[in-house]
């Protein structure tokens, strides 16, 4: 029997999103997902002071805002050939790593977790302990994350200002230099932080959980010192029994810019593209469809440096605000699990290759990563030498256009500005989001989670937790997205090699 | 138990961010102080999809008691004045809280975009964007100049780009416990409490200020208002004393100018934000009640006046030490 769903609101994401499916004897073989607001940054910048930029995109988002005055400060660099001191990059790193750390927790307890509670489960044997921590507002898990978040918050303050939307940033550096007295107490909150996820999230300390390269050292792990019993070990215990490993693949192809720009020019964390092969990234092949999109005045793909942003409304055909971005003309995921699978993380690699890209793989990622991040953090801190400066004041052109690529909690944004007559001729975003929930492109290929939906079995169309589940796995943030999709045919085969060894097949 | 109901609008979510962020109490604590709920909140609700409709309805229809009312975000108009931009269930968002602010008790606006319109109000204001009771200086906005919420109060406006946390939370304790009416607002419909003080109090860069001790590029020490664009002297808020982030930073003790975002002329009226403008060697950015020939006089004064551990320390990253 065939049926439409709608789901709207769809909530606990960023922003705005519609999400329709079409079922057809419990299986989902249409999605729409639309992002149904149009925010139009891009005309609101046109012919302002470059330096404007500072100001507004930040405010494009208000849970990823830093990440937004890094891209732009970014773009604003390379326009201004501008250069920054070492301590500089570590100052941005901190500031960007601290709302990464924020954003994946936020993510976990406060989003993606609550579905865990949903009366699909209350058979499951664990329901009522998933309640006891994960209900919104009152679970015991949830309430500590509430108030670890909040003292996390003094490491923007001491870094940063304020949060959202700081001005720190600038092209030439920070504007907070900070002394040996900060640094202190920025290092005595991020023990405060390690404590908490040690003793909550994972049970264990997290050079312990570091040590787990693969599947079979999961296990071992769960099953020592009571891992298990902590709310990522409930969270490993849960997942594969509600069936989260084998939903949601997506389009199987994964893309990273880099993370945490180093001052010897090179990322902590390694660009790439990942379809099988390992490939470099090269933001040339960048381009955006608006086919979909209630938007005009283009055919075909577009480097965003030619793009344009407006709107049209009524356009025939069009469901959505969101553009859909492309990576060499193909459908790619961003976030966590692309920025862990291209940085080759041992145990990310074997999640991939062993269960294949999945809801669980993707959630498991994120929290791995936010692991590997507290660590790092530590160390860039140590790093800072707080008698040199953080700031070189840069000359503005009159021409001039720059790009800055960074990667965000939720995967790759890119911002691109173009400088004539000392204003801003045109100015460009493409947020992880539109990646991830983009509509179809003008070849007709949907985006990525518009494909990990088809195929999906809802159990019951009134409660159709299997898609909230495949759509917040991807953590959205709509303040950017959204459209539809045909199966033409049903995804029987999904094949991905890992290190050119591992071939799957998933049914 | 007290209904809350937290709309966004053509937001970026970051006054719900900030709204988190409250730790003087924190809002777990805030909600039992209150005896409140939130009925619904987009970003922190299991509940989707139709249900949310039936609780719109619930309280549309009066079967339920909606308390308050807290809409983030502008109002979008446009295209044309059809709200298509912003499409909720069909409907133009627009007309959800239309009919919700007749129900609403209480009625919030949380932000400068909701409040004034904000960023998606500047420039030549493309998406027809206003706040729920203004748009800039101007009252009107979605609702009227002559709205009242049942209350009888008008919309209250928790200006900021974000809100600071505690300015949501302490007016929610205020209206629920009875203490704030219309006594407590200013012109601007926000409650005085927060905004009858200056972004400027208490910032850590005041005896700069003073001395005229300035900052010539970023990352300096010195005041930020004479070179830089710094805006805390006309910015109606309590930032510097209150402070953001656990109480550890605030906009000028992060190294960059006060914005003024608290402001109905916010962001356009405080163009441009890096730099200060000056006729002469005169700001054309002076503090709103200084009188400009006294200002001339007391800074001339101050500058010959000023210490030399305030004139090195004013252009050096990290402290000097002067003998």
């Amino acid at each position: 029997m065939k049926k439409t769903i709608k789901i709207s609101p769809f909530n606990r994401v960023e922003g705005d999103l519609e999400i329709k499916v079409g079922l057809e004897d419990g299986k989902v073989t249409e999605a729409y997902a639309s992002g149904v607001m149009f925010r139009g940054f891009e005309r609101l910048l046109k012919g302002r002071d470059p330096m404007d930029a500072l100001v507004f995109t930040c405010r494009i988002c208000g849970i990823c805002s830093a990440s937004h005055s890094t891209a732009c400060s970014n773009a604003l660099r390379v326009a201004f050939k501008a250069k920054m001191p070492p301590n500089a990059y570590l100052a941005r790193n901190i500031i960007l790593a601290t709302e990464v750390l924020l954003n994946h927790l936020t993510h976990f307890y406060l989003f993606f977790a609550v579905d865990l509670v949903n009366k699909k489960y209350l058979g499951s044997g664990a329901h009522r302990e998933l309640a006891r921590r994960f209900a919104p507002f009152e679970g015991s898990s949830y309430s500590k994350f509430i108030r670890a978040r909040t003292n996390l918050l003094g490491v923007l303050g001491l870094f940063a200002g304020k949060w959202p939307n700081t001005l720190a940033l600038q092209p030439g550096g920070t504007t907070r230099p900070v002394n040996l007295s900060e640094i202190i107490r920025a290092k005595g909150i991020l023990v405060e932080f390690q404590n908490f996820l040690e003793h909550d999230l994972l049970g264990s300390e997290i050079e312990r959980w570091l040590e787990n390269k693969n599947l079979k050292d999961i296990d071992f792990w769960m099953g020592e010192d009571g891992h298990e019993n902590s709310d990522l070990g409930l969270f490993i215990r849960s997942a594969p029994r509600f069936g989260l490993d084998k939903i949601g693949r997506g389009p199987g192809k994964f893309l990273s810019c880099g993370g945490y720009e180093l001052a010897d020019g090179t990322t902590w964390l390694k660009s790439g593209y990942f379809d099988g092969e390992f490939k470099s990234f090269n933001e040339g092949k960048i381009t955006e469809d608006i086919k979909y999109s209630w938007l005009k005045g283009y055919e075909k793909g577009r480097h965003p440096f030619e793009g344009v942003t407006e709107p049209d409304v009524d356009k025939p055909g069009a469901y959505s605000w969101a553009k859909s971005p492309r990576y060499n003309g193909n459908v790619v995921e961003v976030g966590p699990l692309a920025r862990m699978i291209n940085d080759r993380d041992p145990l990310v690699l074997n999640l991939v290759s062993d269960i294949g890209p999945s809801v669980y793989t993707r959630v498991l990622a994120r929290l791995h990563e936010e692991i590997r991040l507290l660590k790092q953090l530590n160390i860039w801190l140590e790093e800072i030498d707080p008698s040199q400066p953080f700031y070189i004041k840069p000359e503005k052109p009159k021409e001039a256009e720059g790009k800055g690529l960074i990667e965000a909690a939720r995967g790759v944004l890119g911002h691109w500005i173009i400088i004539e007559k000392d204003k801003i001729k045109n100015y460009q975003v493409i947020t992880p989001t539109t990646w991830n929930v983009s509509p179809r492109d003008s070849h007709g290929n949907p985006g990525a989670v518009e494909e990990a939906l088809i195929g999906t079995s809802v159990e019951d169309e009134k409660n159709p937790v299997e898609i909230a589940h495949i759509i917040r796995s991807y953590d959205p943030c709509l303040f950017c997205t959204v459209h539809a999709l045909k199966m033409n045919k049903p995804i029987t085969t999904f094949e991905l090699a890992v290190q050119g060894i591992i071939k799957r097949e998933y049914s | 138990m007290v209904n809350l109901l937290w709309l966004q609008s053509g937001c970026c979510g970051g006054s719900t961010i900030s709204f988190l962020n409250a730790d003087q109490p924190d809002i777990l604590t805030a909600l039992e102080m209150l005896g409140a709920r939130f009925v619904w909140h987009p970003d922190l609700s299991p509940v989707m999809g139709e249900e949310v409709l039936e609780i719109f309805d619930r309280f549309k229809s009066e079967k339920e008691r909606l308390d308050v009312l807290m809409v983030e975000g502008a109002i979008y108009h446009g295209p044309n004045g059809t709200g298509k931009y912003f499409i909720f269930h069909d409907r133009p968002f627009k007309d959800w809280i239309l009919d919700l602010a007749k129900v609403a008790h209480y009625t919030m606006a949380i932000g400068t975009c909701s409040s004034f319109g904000g960023i998606p109000a500047a420039s030549n204001n493309p998406m027809e964007a206003t706040g729920l009771q203004f748009l800039h200086e101007k009252k009107g906005g979605l609702l009227g100049p002559n709205y009242m919420s049942r209350s009888g109060l008008p919309v209250i406006n928790i200006a900021g780009c974000p809100a600071h946390p505690d300015w949501i939370v302490e007016t929610l304790i205020a209206l629920i416990s009875g203490k704030l009416d219309s006594s407590g607002l200013d012109k601007y419909q926000r409650p005085k409490v927060f905004y009858s003080k200056l972004a400027h109090h208490a910032c850590p860069r005041n005896e700069y200020y003073e001395f005229k001790a300035s900052a010539e590029e970023y990352s300096q020490q010195g005041c930020l208002f004479e070179n830089l664009g710094c805006k805390a002297t006309q910015c109606e808020s309590d930032c510097n004393e209150r402070l953001w982030l656990g109480r550890t930073g605030s906009c000028t003790r992060g190294g960059f100018p006060c914005i003024s975002c608290t402001s109905p002329k916010f962001p356009d009226g405080f163009v441009p934000f890096f730099e200060t403008e000056k006729i002469g060697d005169i700001p054309t950015t002076l503090p709103l009640d200084v009188p400009k020939a006294w200002y001339v006089g007391i800074s001339g004064l101050a500058k010959l006046a000023c210490p030399k551990r305030l004139l090195v320390n004013a252009v050096s990253f990290k402290r000097v030490d002067v003998e």
